[in-house]
């Protein structure tokens, strides 16, 4: 249990290179109960992961009650190849949302760079047994064997968990998909790409209406793309699609069929005193995502994570520094492509904390009220299960504390990039390079 | 100094990268190659201001001269200031390094950012072809190397020569710029050179993008350079072909040939890079 990670790091680097490409997990989602939780991987596979009824008898803190096992597995997407261009489509999912629950079956849509995709998630626990013509097998019966005519009934069977495609959408987009987003009207969907955004309507697959459209009459003269796109949690008619220019765009569907124009426009006025080379690549916004309330965004771009109050579109209200330690490594950031990397970031149930991924795989959490963040690492070798997770530092100057870890030695391919905050509790969901590490809060599992 | 020899290397790397994205699976991803391409550009402002700057020293005196054809021009550059609009902070890194130099190199600096934009058209619109169905195809495979190609082209052009072969030019909206523009950095350029000045200059930023390629050739085989000329494709080849056009202001033909021909010529009177740029 040694506190220095010289010794994990010697036995385990020889494995880290056995991680498979396909293995790599790349979103990361809960469903609106928090019950499901559904992650995608590079190699097209959804894995649905279902929470375990909490016991009543309150054995919670000791039992396995609560928390989160395999539901259920399948192959979402499949390497395509378009033709007409010579070129390979990814199976890797881009992107998991879920669709609210309206029966017994949960609907998921999952997004490759292509094709969306809406899934029927349902169980059988019973099976009809008795039919006159067919036998258990379902082999048919020889019509001389029958001499009386029974009503098949349906009795109880091991459970089976049935993943249907329901609806494939596809041929709506030119340009990688980067986000989908399930409207609140229950009806439908928008999914953005690089340079456009379309609305679906879940039931309708041939046909989807464009409602942003970025792309310059001339290539040339393209100066942004479109980097990420969520409806707002509660107005059906407004959306907002952050640029890699850094600027937010709040765009209201009924002022026109088209909303190239915004409504708002969020955008902070750069520092002059920290340009460099790399100026523009660190102010792309990696992910935006509407506070609970609806009355906030929280964006992520490469160096901070922000807040943004939709009343106010001069600057954030809030700029959290996830890792300003880099702000001086960035050329060597840039040749190992790691300034490319694109972090999500997550509100709590409150909307009180945030959280969003680092290097080193740590993750970040900053307390809103207090104005402190926090630094936690997701690693099987510091933390056995049910074992509280240890603050930890990255030493940037003045006293070194024992188990700080140095700027130098932080190590850039564990990444973690995606990660899930429930709906409701304090149960985080943070996915690692292959690994997807479940938390929860057992002093305070739910929020005031 | 160290600014060059940094610029130079981010410049380097900036290619590789457009050059792998080619061979990635899924495809050319449109952000990646966008923010590459941005700072390749930053990059190559850095790197020529700083050669500008060592260059204009001797050449002030023409510059007067020249910048009353450059206010006369300056209304035709407004339309593409929107598009450099980004780059223009660049300016303010550039312009800081020399500030000895900040009245001419700051105009070549402005001259060469608002050209971008309009530049950047040059190399994918030799490739673009109607419809928007088969659009993406070339854009996906175009944009993110058109504004690579944009940086050469820009700079090639940037020291172009003649106002009457903007008339020659058939396309009437970029040239004007392109030679108000190229007036200031050839006048720049011109350090007692024996040869045709246009020429001379038209081939220095020629060569220093040459270069980065021929860097990766040496660690490359040769054919993976030429690899890389076929990838930036008509590119280059729009770059030789209006360089020549613009040259020789007397032959209207745009013939690669025969620009390939003069880079070569002015090549071996410039600098130790001649061979390596032979190659191509």
């Amino acid at each position: 249990m040694g506190e220095d990670s010289e010794s994990p790091k010697i036995n385990h680097s020889f494995l880290r290179d056995y991680v498979t490409e396909a293995d790599v997990i790349s979103t990361v989602e809960f469903n609106q109960t928090g019950d499901l939780l559904a992650t995608g991987d590079r190699g097209g596979r959804v894995v649905i992961f279902q929470r375990e009824p909490e016991d009543k008898g309150g054995r919670e803190e000791l039992g396995d009650a609560g928390e989160y096992n395999v539901y259920s597995t399948f192959q979402s997407h499949e390497p395509d190849f378009d033709y007409l261009k010579s070129l390979e489509i990814e199976e890797k999912i881009n992107k998991i949302r879920w669709l609210p629950q309206q029966n017994a079956a949960h609907f998921l849509l999952s997004t490759n760079d292509k094709t969306i995709k809406l899934w029927k998630v349902s169980e059988r626990d019973r099976r009809p047994e008795g039919y006159n013509l067919k036998d258990e097998e379902g082999r048919l019966k020889d019509i001389s064997t029958v001499t009386s005519l029974q009503v098949p009934v349906l009795k109880p069977a091991d459970l089976m968990v049935e993943v249907r495609p329901r609806r494939v959408f596809a041929n709506g987009h030119t340009y990688h998909v980067n986000s989908i987003s399930v409207n609140s009207d229950g009806e439908t969907y928008l999914s953005a790409d690089d340079l456009r955004i379309n609305m679906w309507h879940l039931a309708i697959t041939d046909r989807s209406f464009n409602i942003v459209d970025i792309k310059p009459a001339n290539m040339e003269d393209l100066t942004e793309v479109i980097t990420a796109s969520e409806f707002h949690p509660k107005h059906c008619h407004l959306f907002v699609y952050s640029s890699s220019k850094g600027t937010l765009r709040l765009c209201d569907m009924r002022a026109s069929a088209l909303c190239d124009k915004h409504s708002k426009i969020f955008e902070e006025p750069e520092d002059p005193g920290n340009r460099s080379f790399f100026s523009e690549i660190i102010s792309s916004v990696s992910d935006v995502k509407f506070s609970h309330s609806g009355r906030y965004l929280l964006t992520r771009d490469y160096l901070t994570t922000k807040v943004w109050d939709l009343n106010m579109e001069k600057g954030p209200i809030e700029t959290y520094q996830v890792h300003d330690y880099l702000r001086s490594k960035l050329c060597s950031l840039y040749e190992n492509d790691c300034i490319f990397d694109k972090f999500e970031c997550v509100w709590n149930s409150t909307d009180s904390v945030i959280m969003t991924g680092t290097y080193n795989s740590f993750f970040r959490m900053f307390d809103r009220e207090a104005g402190r963040g926090v630094t936690l690492e997701a690693w099987r070798e510091s933390s056995k299960p049910r074992a509280v997770l240890r603050t930890r530092r990255v030493y940037t100057g003045g006293r070194r504390r024992r188990g700080d870890v140095g700027v130098d030695s932080l190590d850039f391919t564990k990444k973690i990039l995606h990660m899930a905050w429930h709906p409701a509790e304090n149960i985080i969901a943070i996915a690692t390079t292959n690994n997807l590490y479940i938390f929860q809060d057992r002093v305070h599992p739910e929020n005031q | 100094m160290e600014y060059k020899v940094e610029a130079h290397r981010i410049m380097s790397i900036s290619l590789g990268k457009i050059y792998n994205s080619r061979v990635q699976r899924g495809g050319i991803k449109l952000h990646k190659n966008l923010l590459v391409s941005l700072v390749l550009r930053s990059a190559r402002q850095v790197y020529l201001s700083d050669y500008y700057a060592g260059v204009c020293l001797n050449a002030q005196h023409i510059e007067a001269k020249e910048w009353e054809l450059m206010d006369a021009d300056r209304e035709k550059l407004i339309p593409a200031s929107e598009a450099a609009q980004p780059s223009s902070a660049d300016c303010g890194v550039s312009e800081a390094a020399q500030p000895g130099q900040t009245r001419t190199t700051g105009g070549a600096q402005l001259c060469l950012k608002r050209h971008v934009g309009a530049e950047d058209g040059r190399a994918s619109r030799l490739q673009e072809k109607d419809g928007d169905s088969l659009d993406p195809s070339d854009v996906a495979v175009t944009s993110p190397v058109s504004p690579a190609i944009s940086e050469t082209q820009c700079g090639s052009s940037d020291c172009e020569t003649d106002a009457d072969a903007a008339v020659t030019e058939g396309d009437s909206r970029q040239p004007p710029k392109d030679h108000a523009c190229s007036h200031r950095k050839r006048s720049a350029e011109e350090t007692g050179v024996s040869e045709t000045p246009v020429k001379r200059t038209k081939v220095t930023p020629n060569a220093i993008v040459a270069n980065n390629e021929i860097e990766e050739g040496e660690e490359m085989d040769t054919s993976n350079v030429s690899n890389l000329i076929t990838i930036f494709g008509s590119g280059f080849s729009g770059l030789l072909s209006k360089d020549s056009a613009k040259s020789e202001s007397e032959t209207d033909d745009s013939d690669s040939g025969s620009g390939q021909i003069c880079c070569e010529q002015m090549l071996k009177n410039l600098n130790p890079w001649t061979t390596a740029i032979v190659a191509f």
